[in-house]
């Protein structure tokens, strides 16, 4: 890379430095957004993982078809749904919801998924003992089987933050002003698409090695055996 | 509904999407198996080459790799049409998850098989190709499926380059009639059905990779 | 260093050369028989009909110059607005045929041919006008008020110009998305005139703003000129385009077309007055 630094020497990089700024804008608007998104996908698909073991069977196979729709159709159409179509039933929610929401959706079909992973990795003694024991629905999950789950889970969990961080672009055919809506912006009123496009890739890349690392070290300071819940 | 007049072209997007997904996979697992295989068996340069693609590949946004490759790359003089430019990227991007997954599987080979070779005197490229890889591919085929639907859900984002799949088509019967609810509505069942259809195709190519003689059940011992 | 340097500026040489030499002319167009445009999909300026042939200002008239050109084949590319200029660069298509303004930013950028419409701005809002809007101007005057454009159009460079602020400008991918944009996002879209009098037509949400007044921008009233974008190493191309172009203006044929999407007589003869290099210098 010794070779494209020496390009820089020219206007290249008074360019690059001049739009650091608004990309750096735009980065924040690409992780406010992907955090809203996995926030909504946390929740969500906990909610789809226990309907699914609902012992009522319509309502298994109604959250599983529901997740299985949500997981084979691409984030742009349902995105393109929820932007166009929620208004014409009255629900106009700001362009950068629709978009958290679509996220939320899409990845809350995966993590449901990873918890259901998680849950049914438990040994079935923890569920006989509970029984045994006398405790709740409520008391199992939240003592026995979430604290175990959750170290197991978080590399999956960890895994599809950082894909969602890079799904964030498609957010700008909505409107919403992220990292890579704002490159195509610039790109176009200069008519130099190289340097902004590249300076996104490079951004998204740090991103994803950052988090990945990061994730790492969570996942080696996690207690093996579960997190207490309270 | 007078919607259904706009079926063909609707049709039409469709094969398009399927075209672009089914030789975007294809020349995807090619780059797969190359980087994989050199990830693995590579030496130290080799190696890296294989590393960096896989990161860049797999660490940037396929919509970032789409626009760059379609708008900064022909300004210093390499451009190829939207749609073979659309498949190479989204292959690329495939390929670059695709060469994990070879590489997880290559890995998982047992030890023994390896040194039980290298008794039989195998050479390396010998080893590779009738020990490692028959039994690595069964490994793999869960895992390239499911990268298989991801890469139909992916090809969506070539409609942002102008070519005229599915979700372009959608999006033109749209700017005309208006009528978002039902056009958005029947694209997404028409991926979903896609969707159904490519889990099957690789269901089937997944029995047969496990029936054929070439490819022995991986020996777990 | 230094050898790194000259290989890369070789390299750079080459590759400028080779892009160079495939400049496009005339008689290679018409050994081809076809020749790329591209449309951003603006009616009445520039769009396909579902039955995927071409239609408006700029299609029109660029099919009946061409012809007498001798070129008879056009395949269309559709193309987002603020990708027209990029693509024509990247050598996606020839020319692009979406009428957008001769403004001098863009003459930098590409080759145009000489003007062939005029037109002035308007505003799409919800219907009965809720805002009582009736220039760009109102706007600025209510930080409350958003307005959509089109990425890369240019009727964004009007709005900050009487002073709108950037909190209230939303950018749209496409003049289609205008609409449902206006209806519940929104509450106004700024495009030019005849853009939001077909977007307004046999709409029961929204309308266009009439009577309306043309930003005052540098004391005038503002003004756009439309014309087709060559690639500017396509010299030769736009100038035998222009040559074709100018006679066709003066036909029937011309004025028919024109008139048929809605450009009244003043505009026409307003067309004709201005030439693209006093355009492209800023008058």
């Amino acid at each position: 890379m010794m070779y494209g630094y020496e390009w820089d020497t020219t206007t290249w990089l008074t360019y690059a430095t001049s739009i650091l700024p608004i990309i750096l804008i735009g980065l924040t608007v690409t992780l406010k957004a992907a955090a809203a998104g996995f926030a909504i996908a946390l929740v969500l698909g906990l909610v789809f993982a226990l309907l699914r073991r609902s012992r009522i069977k319509a309502v298994s196979w109604a959250t599983a078809f529901v997740v299985e729709f949500l997981r084979d159709t691409p984030l742009l159409v349902q995105l393109f749904f929820l932007y166009y179509v929620l208004p014409e039933f009255g629900i106009v929610l700001p362009a950068f919801l629709t978009g958290a929401l679509a996220l939320g959706l899409q990845y809350a079909a995966y993590t449901s998924e990873v918890y259901r992973g998680g849950i049914e990795a438990i040994p079935r003694g923890q569920w006989e003992a509970a029984t045994a024991l006398n405790l709740t629905r409520r008391q199992t999950y939240l003592d026995i089987v979430l604290p175990q789950a959750v170290p197991r889970i978080v590399p999956a969990m960890g895994n599809y933050l950082v894909a969602m961080i890079k799904e964030t672009p498609v957010l700008s055919v909505v409107t919403v002003l992220e990292m890579m809506g704002l490159a195509n912006m610039i790109s176009e009123r200069t008519f130099e698409y190289l340097v902004p496009l590249t300076m996104v890739g490079l951004i998204f890349l740090l991103l994803t090695l950052i988090c990945s690392a990061l994730l790492h070290r969570l996942q080696m300071a996690l207690p093996k055996a579960g997190i207490p819940m309270r | 509904m007078d919607w259904t007049a706009y079926l063909p072209m609707l049709w039409q997007g469709a094969v398009v999407t399927m075209t672009i997904t089914l030789a975007a996979i294809a020349v995807g697992i090619v780059f797969a198996f190359v980087f994989g295989v050199m990830r693995v068996e590579g030496g130290p340069i080799l190696s890296t080459v294989a590393l960096c693609y896989t990161e860049v590949f797999r660490g940037t946004s396929l919509f970032v790799q789409l626009f760059w490759f379609y708008y900064a790359l022909p300004l210093v003089g390499l451009s190829f049409d939207p749609v073979t430019t659309g498949i190479l990227v989204l292959a690329a991007h495939a390929g670059g998850y695709g060469s994990e997954i070879v590489r997880g599987a290559l890995s998982s080979v047992s030890v023994q098989q390896l040194e039980a070779a290298r008794a039989l005197n195998f050479s390396r490229l010998q080893t590779l190709f009738r020990i490692s890889l028959p039994q690595a591919v069964v490994e793999m085929m869960p895992a390239f499926g499911n990268l298989a639907i991801e890469t139909l859900k992916l090809s969506s984002l070539v409609s942002l380059i102008s070519i005229a799949d599915l979700t372009f088509s959608a999006q033109s019967i749209r700017n005309i009639t208006l009528d978002s609810a039902s056009i958005y509505s029947v694209t997404l069942l028409c991926y979903f059905a896609m969707s159904l259809l490519l889990m099957v195709g690789v269901r089937l190519i997944e029995r047969f990779v496990r029936r054929g003689n070439a490819f022995p059940r991986a020996a777990h011992s | 260093m230094h050898i790194t340097k000259i290989a890369g500026l070789s390299a750079l040489a080459l590759v400028v050369g080779i892009a160079s030499a495939n400049a496009l002319t005339v008689d290679e167009v018409k050994q081809q028989a076809y020749i790329r445009a591209a449309t951003a999909n603006e009616v009445p300026y520039s769009y396909m009909q579902p039955d995927g042939t071409s239609a408006g200002i700029g299609p029109d008239v660029a099919t009946a110059v061409l012809k007498s050109m001798g070129v008879e084949e056009i395949n269309w590319t559709v193309t987002p607005f603020g990708t027209l200029i990029p693509g024509l660069k990247a050598g996606r298509f020839d020319f692009a045929a979406a009428e957008q303004n001769i403004s001098p930013e863009r003459c930098k950028q590409v080759a145009f041919s000489e003007p062939n419409s005029s037109y002035g701005e308007g505003l799409l809002v919800k219907k009965g006008n809720p805002k009582k809007l009736t220039t760009y101007a109102d706007i600025a005057k209510d930080p409350s008020l958003k307005v959509a454009v089109v990425s890369g159009a240019n009727n964004v460079d009007f709005l900050r110009a009487v002073g709108v602020k950037d909190e209230q400008i939303v950018f749209i991918p496409a003049n289609a998305d205008a609409i449902p944009t206006v209806q519940s996002r929104v509450d106004a879209y700024a495009a030019t005139e005849l853009t939001v009098s077909e977007l307004a037509k046999d709409q029961a949400n929204v309308e266009q703003v009439a009577p309306f007044t043309d930003p005052i921008v540098n004391d005038a009233p503002v003004r756009n000129y439309g014309g087709f974008a060559f690639r500017p190493e396509d010299k030769e191309l736009r100038d035998a385009f222009n040559t074709a172009l100018v006679e066709f203006r003066k036909t029937d044929e011309y004025k028919a077309i024109l008139g048929k999407y809605g450009l009244s007589e003043q505009s026409i003869a307003a067309a004709a007055a201005k030439n693209v290099a006093d355009l492209c210098a800023g008058k």
